[in-house]
């Protein structure tokens, strides 16, 4: 009714070959090179690594990997990901 | 209600907590039905409090929103859009259907009535 066809709201083939962070449902964080993607936004992802917490922080290398689209939390490009020091007042 | 705000809120500053504890300060790209969003220009906080990123860009899973803050400016502009829209859809409908109504009434009731029993 609103549209004819059903986008996604994410334009994935802007981040094609560049590197994406994936959170999943789970807790577990993965980056990774977009190869390819669909509608239902399962992932292609290369050269991926898996940023673990258990027990200790540490990173896995997986390779070449796909990602289920109905596990997927969070997507965001790698590049423009920085760390900073607290913005707001501290907030608990 | 709840979609039709959050289409509303578009361009604007919001505050996203998700189900782990994260929270996502950005303004609103983008939303869909499932109520999965993109927000530009993010300030991501992690559970605890204590580590921060700033993010581009960054697309969220409705289905791992625990709840959006909205500012109370764009709540109060986003209520009188509402009403005006519902207002002007409102008296857009009365007109048609007091009009289709009292035209529909006569046709279609015999029409209708003559059609089932012959079916």
């Amino acid at each position: 009714m609103d549209k004819p066809k059903r986008e996604a709201i994410l334009d994935l083939s802007k981040y094609v070959n560049e590197r994406i962070r994936v959170k999943f449902t789970g807790g577990r964080e993965v980056t990774g090179v977009l190869k390819g993607f669909d509608q239902l936004l399962n992932l292609v992802l290369d050269e991926v690594k898996e940023a673990v917490q258990e027990p200790e922080p540490h990173v896995r290398t997986l390779g070449l990997v796909v990602l289920r689209g109905p596990t997927i939390t969070l997507l965001s490009p790698v590049d423009g990901l920085e760390e900073i020091a607290n913005p707001f007042m501290a907030q608990e | 209600l709840p979609l039709s705000l959050l289409n509303a809120a578009q361009n604007k500053p919001m505050l996203v907590e998700l189900k782990n504890g994260e929270t996502f300060n950005g303004h609103l790209v983008n939303c869909d039905n499932f109520m999965n969003i993109t927000l530009r220009e993010v300030y991501q906080t992690n559970a605890e409090g204590d580590r921060f990123w700033k993010v581009k860009e960054c697309y969220i899973r409705g289905s791992t929103i625990k709840y959006l803050r909205v500012p109370d400016t764009l709540l109060d502009a986003v209520k009188e859009e509402q009403t005006r829209a519902r207002e002007a859809g409102k008296s857009a409908r009365g007109s048609h259907i007091s009009g289709r109504g009292g035209a529909r009434g006569g046709p279609i009731r015999g029409g209708a009535r003559g059609r089932g029993r012959g079916m």
